[in-house]
């Protein structure tokens, strides 16, 4: 199509290019599209403009260049990685994440590192959100299974004053 | 990354995938959407972003809603505040010094900055003087790596020290402490946080750390020279912030980024607690736990954490057959079915199937169909539980009240059972509920240490007649409490009168039922027995036994009940596990099964809740999973069972018990009567009750793989020597 | 020479080229662990004497129900007094009687300097060597204490009779220098003086505490500086008209 929009759309989200236009020159936004087309264009956009969607549920597998028995036979578990007990940390505990069924791994007698046969054994992708995690796996034709969800984090009353209640069991003799 | 709370408090610009803004957005979505109940929300205002919370609630929880996350050592959700790291400290407007944000309550219309100059001044200066009494022991700190002190001096820290009194006078340096062989101590790391001086007072029950001393020359321990022996000991490893109190057993085995982790269930106990498998090089290095706020919030008890190092010893990796002159000989996979399917083929029919207590949903349903195909009916648990039919109603054997209610009861009675050593993730609870909740506890049975105080009503088992009939004082307060309970151990009912018991303990509780509460709960001592009933093994033995059977599958069938005596003499035994225990000894053919870190399997835990373990490493050796052992004999045996993967199993699963594909969820069990179900009533016999598991020492091996773990050999050393000490110290004085 | 200038100026140098000039911290000599020993382990019993159980009682009465853990310093120190020093099974007893962890009672006893959990002498003699009686020659004191019972600061006679020990400012800086014997201050001190007190002692005879140089408490040697007449009456330095 026209050079000025490919380079136009490569550089920035349309929008907002646009929008910083309008606001500094006062004008209503030009779509390049329309103002540079020539009839023929025009002509051709109008045909194409009707169009019928066929619902196909998307599925990459053939083309992903996943051999077939690892798109057949895994089973993938959307999860969210647990919170690591050694840390009081969470900044990474909501996160939803993807995982492989563990297969053999064995010690490489040359190094003592970890081989195994499975090409996706450190695959885990990490994702927003459940549905984005479903999507992908249903995509790519995996048989997914999701364990787990999204805890909300239960409100606890933490109270200094507590440790000196003058109920007895509830009074903390440590410091 | 760096300077997180900003980039968190500025979460509109994040992308979609950025969770922490949408999440962020959720709660106070949910917190301006719940109708205003009284006491009315306060408004605060953290980093310029409106929060509204109950007032009452600290600094910290009110940023915590934001999602900004303040940085702290000694806070800890479920441990009392103690506010004595003063890591936590932001700026408050118009307040002269920085606040605790842990301990300070807000109020109403307070505007705190987290990431102001003077917060980020306060926060350089907590961690310099932090680091300043630090040893440099990060290449050789267990911790370094998951290490809080790090990760907070790398985000907050300055980068530049002005240590120069290294010098003149060095840095402080205290003795370790010998506590026990689980926790290894390097107290010079300690920053004394006292979080776990917190966590044995408070949660555990022995105040046996403390800090002695004071200011700089304050150590914690135990003052005198005593083993921090309690069955949580381990928690204090996840607690401890820095390298102070690390993992013995796992101590310079692994760094924590080349672990991998997975999430699991531990299998040791009837809990169900849920860990976390890290392995490396298809090794289990150690088992860490996950947080589940309705089965063991984020603890985990002793043996499920540290047995792991079991499932490397005593492994069954190649199928054995028993040759003519008595010894077990390897032989192939092929070689070793056949031979089970030859004795199956002479078997006509008598064959049955015992489940022990590592045995989990998938083989066990496997196990049973194919003794079903193959004309046999006697599948039991090792574990014996009340005979009839008093299995049928679920509400009968199951912890009714659900582990996270226990929480709130205010009456229980424990029958038989010492929660403290069969289960301690649910004497947690209970000591929760004594601390918070004015519980009030009695037991019938031996005079049991539990980690709180109760009340002893004595060993007789009349006494359970007296306190069912209302007769007793104890009755009164059961019957007047709000949520009253009454737990039964499995034991127990395991007796002669068990299903008198039972009966009367069922039927009083008919009377103590409230509203969405059962007051029945049964305290089973192994992983597999719920699962077992719900799939619809029978209990005890003595079925299989009267059968005859001329082959009998012992599925882990470890607890050493079944001896070879008791079988017929021309009993072909089969015994599919993974460990070689007292099942494997009295077996004909071995068949090796995987452990719990190995397979991909449902275990019920004793309040009825489904949950799966995942596999980590894979089964050395030959072995395989056990529901695929199974599935390979059906084949050979001429009766091949429907399902080929465990997809088509767990649904064959559905179709016999929903909940048990319902993963994680509790289904309640009805509240009906199960008394009326049962045997009549008779007597119950005069036997004084008593409970197995009464000491510490008890509590260590219990099953096949913790009987098979050195380290748990060493628990039990440790607490023989200690008590050997102290009764040597004690005869020398009295001399 | 030249090591020493070399390492001088390195230190110098090490230190940002500022001269600094550090005392070494003079941390705490005292143990913070407890190790058994045979005169100090928990299968001695302890017992509080019929009087002192009184004494317990009275103590305990004054803090309110649930509340008894104030009586934990008290009683620690009625032990002490008893006992000589404090024991571990004393401590056990103080825990017994108000139905503590044994824990939290190392924590109160280590905390405090005057509980005294190592053997101690029947008199503590507790010299002061901070400033006011440095100056005013509590060096000639210790000396005296040392060499007159052959010990060093923090031992203990052979005998089990005194225990010397250097303590911070006692409050009797008037009375610069001065020493306390258990709970009496002897001050106003020459070195002859320590000399005579230490054989007193000896004899177990205890010497009346308080100045040794004749004055009463801190009043001025010789004649009062104030209050040497009657009081004015009333309307003494008002002016003629009120």
């Amino acid at each position: 199509m026209s050079l000025i929009r490919q380079v136009l759309c490569r550089a920035t989200p349309t929008m907002q290019f646009t929008a910083r236009w309008a606001s500094s020159q006062d004008i209503a936004p030009i779509d390049l599209d329309k103002a540079l087309a020539r009839p023929e264009d025009v002509e051709q956009r109008n045909k194409l403009s009707g169009k019928i969607t066929v619902p196909v549920a998307v599925n990459l597998s053939p083309i992903s260049g996943v051999p077939e028995e690892h798109v057949k036979e895994r089973r993938v578990r959307i999860h969210i990685p647990p919170k690591n007990a050694m840390q009081s940390g969470t900044d990474n505990i909501n996160t939803w994440q993807i995982d492989f069924d563990n297969r053999e791994r064995w010690e490489n007698p040359l190094m003592g590192w970890a081989s195994t046969g499975d090409p996706l054994s450190n695959m885990n992708v990490q994702f927003g959100s459940k549905e984005e995690a479903i999507t992908y796996c249903e995509r790519n034709g995996w048989r997914y299974y999701v364990d787990g969800e999204l805890k909300e984090k239960k409100e606890r009353v933490k109270n200094y004053g507590v440790n000196f209640a003058w109920n007895k069991r509830t009074r903390v003799s440590t410091k | 990354m760096i300077r997180a709370p900003l980039v968190k408090a500025l979460g509109a610009l994040g992308s979609p995938t950025h969770q922490i803004a949408s999440r962020a957005v959720r709660t106070s979505a949910v917190v301006a959407q719940t109708p205003a109940k009284a006491p009315e929300k306060i408004e605060v205002f953290v980093d310029d972003i409106p929060v509204k919370v109950l007032p009452g609630t600290t600094v910290l929880q009110a940023a915590a809603e934001i999602g900004v996350e303040i940085p702290r050592f000694c806070y800890h959700e479920r441990l009392a505040v103690a506010g004595n790291c003063r890591m936590c400290l932001v700026e408050v407007e118009k307040s002269p010094k920085p606040v605790a944000a842990c301990a300070m309550p807000v109020m109403k219309g307070w505007r705190i900055k987290t990431n102001s100059d003077l917060t980020r001044k306060a926060r350089e200066g907590v961690m310099e003087f932090l680091l300043m009494n630090h040893p440099l022991d990060c290449p050789i700190c267990d911790q370094g790596g998951e290490c809080d002190l790090q990760d907070q001096a790398m985000a907050f820290g300055s980068d530049r020290s002005r240590f120069t009194d290294i010098n003149y006078t060095g840095k402080r340096a205290v003795e370790d402490k010998d506590i026990g062989p689980l926790v290894k101590t390097v107290m010079t790391r300690c920053i004394h946080c006292t979080r776990c001086v917190r966590f044995a007072s408070e949660i555990a029950g022995v105040d046996d750390l403390g800090t002695t001393g004071r200011g700089n020359d304050m150590q914690i321990g135990t003052y005198v020279e005593k083993l921090f022996l309690t069955e949580l000991s381990g928690n204090v490893i996840d607690l401890c912030p820095v390298g102070a109190l690390t993992n013995k057993p796992y101590s310079f085995v692994a760094r924590p980024w080349e672990i991998r982790k997975v999430s699991s269930i531990d299998v040791l106990d009837a809990v169900g607690s849920n860990i976390v498998v890290s392995t490396r090089t298809n090794e289990v290095l150690r088992i860490l736990p996950r947080e589940n706020e309705d089965v063991n919030e984020e603890w985990l008890a002793d043996k499920s954490r540290f047995a792991c190092d079991g499932l490397k010893r005593q492994r069954l990796i190649a199928p054995m057959v028993r040759m003519p002159n008595g010894e077990l000989q390897s032989v192939e996979w092929e070689g070793a079915l056949i031979a089970v399917a030859k004795a199956v083929r002479n078997a006509n029919g008598q064959v049955a199937g015992v489940a022990g207590q590592l045995a989990d949903v998938e083989a066990m349903v496997a196990l049973k169909d194919l003794v079903n195909r193959l004309g046999g009916e006697n599948l039991v648990t090792e574990q014996d539980f009340i005979k009839g039919s008093g299995i049928d109603v679920r509400s009968s054997y199951l912890l009714n009240s659900t582990i996270a209610g226990l929480e709130t009861a205010d009456a229980v009675l424990l029958v038989g059972t010492n929660p403290r050593y069969e289960a301690p993730l649910i004497n947690t609870r209970l000591r929760k509920a004594y601390v918070h909740n004015e519980l009030q506890i009695a037991s019938i049975g031996p005079n049991i240490d539990l980690s709180y105080q109760h009340e002893n009503l004595g060993a007789d088992a009349s006494l359970i007649k007296d306190v069912c009939s209302g007769s007793h004082a104890f009755s009164k307060v059961l019957e007047g409490a709000k949520k009253p309970a009454i737990i039964i151990g499995a034991d127990l009912l395991a007796r002669p009168d068990g299903a008198a018991i039972h009966a009367t303990i069922s039927e009083y509780c008919q009377k103590l039922k409230k509203p969405d509460w059962n007051a029945f709960n049964v305290l089973h001592n192994s992983a597999s027995q719920v699962g077992a009933f719900d799939v619809g093994y029978q209990p005890g033995l003595q079925r299989a036994l009267q059968g005859q059977p001329k082959v009998l599958f012992l599925l882990n069938a470890d607890s050493g009940k079944l001896t070879r005596d008791q079988l017929p003499k021309d009993c072909f035994v089969v015994y599919i596990g993974s460990h070689g225990d007292n099942g494997a000894s009295i077996a004909d053919a071995v068949l090796p099964g995987a452990a719990y870190t190995e397979k991909q399997a449902i275990y019920v835990n004793t309040e009825g809740r489904a949950q799966q373990t995942l596999p980590g490493v894979s089964p050395p050796g030959m072995a395989r999973e056990d529901w695929k052992i199974l599935r390979a004999l059906s084949e050979i045996v001429g009766k091949p069972l429907a399902y080929d993967t465990l997809d088509e199993l767990r649904s064959r699963l559905d179709d016999i018990a929903p909940h048990l594909t319902r993963l994680g969820e509790l289904v309640p069990a009805s509240n009906s009567d199960a008394s009326a179900q049962t045997t009549p009533n008779k007597s119950i016999s005069g036997g004084a009750i008593d409970v197995k598991l009464k000491e510490l020492r008890d509590y260590f091996m219990t099953d096949a793989i913790s009987r098979a773990s050195p380290t748990m050999a060493k628990c039990i050393s440790a607490v023989n020597k200690q008590q050997r000490q102290n009764e040597e110290a004690k005869q020398s004085a009295a001399i | 020479m030249l090591t020493n200038c070399a390492a001088k100026t390195l230190s110098v140098v090490r230190g940002s080229l500022r001269a600094i000039a550090t005392s070494s911290a003079q941390r705490s000599d005292n143990l913070f662990v407890h190790r058994d020993t045979p005169e100090d382990n928990p299968n001695i019993p302890f017992e509080f004497t019929a009087e002192n159980k009184k004494r317990v009682d009275a103590i305990l009465s004054i803090y309110p129900e649930g509340h008894k853990r104030g009586a934990m310093i008290p009683l620690l120190d009625l032990a002490q007094r008893q006992y000589g020093w404090l024991p571990i099974s004393a401590m056990h007893k103080v825990a017994e009687i108000l139905g503590l962890p044994n824990m939290r009672v190392y924590e109160v006893a280590t905390f405090y300097t005057m509980f005294m959990r190592k053997p101690t002498g029947k008199y503590h003699i507790q010299v002061c060597t901070t400033t006011p009686c440095w100056l005013r020659g509590s060096d000639a004191i210790l000396d005296t204490c040392k060499k007159q019972l052959g010990i060093g600061v923090g031992e203990t006679t052979k005998d089990n009779k005194f225990t010397i020990s250097e303590v911070e400012c006692l409050g009797a800086c008037v009375n610069a220098p001065m020493v306390s014997v258990n709970d009496d201050y002897y001050e106003d001190l020459t070195a002859k003086d320590m000399q005579d007190i230490l054989s007193d002692l000896k004899a177990d005879k205890i010497s009346p505490p308080g100045p040794r140089n004749g004055r009463f408490a801190s009043e001025p040697k010789g004649k009062p500086t104030s209050l040497s007449e009657e009081p004015k009456g009333p309307g003494f330095g008002l002016q003629a008209g009120l």
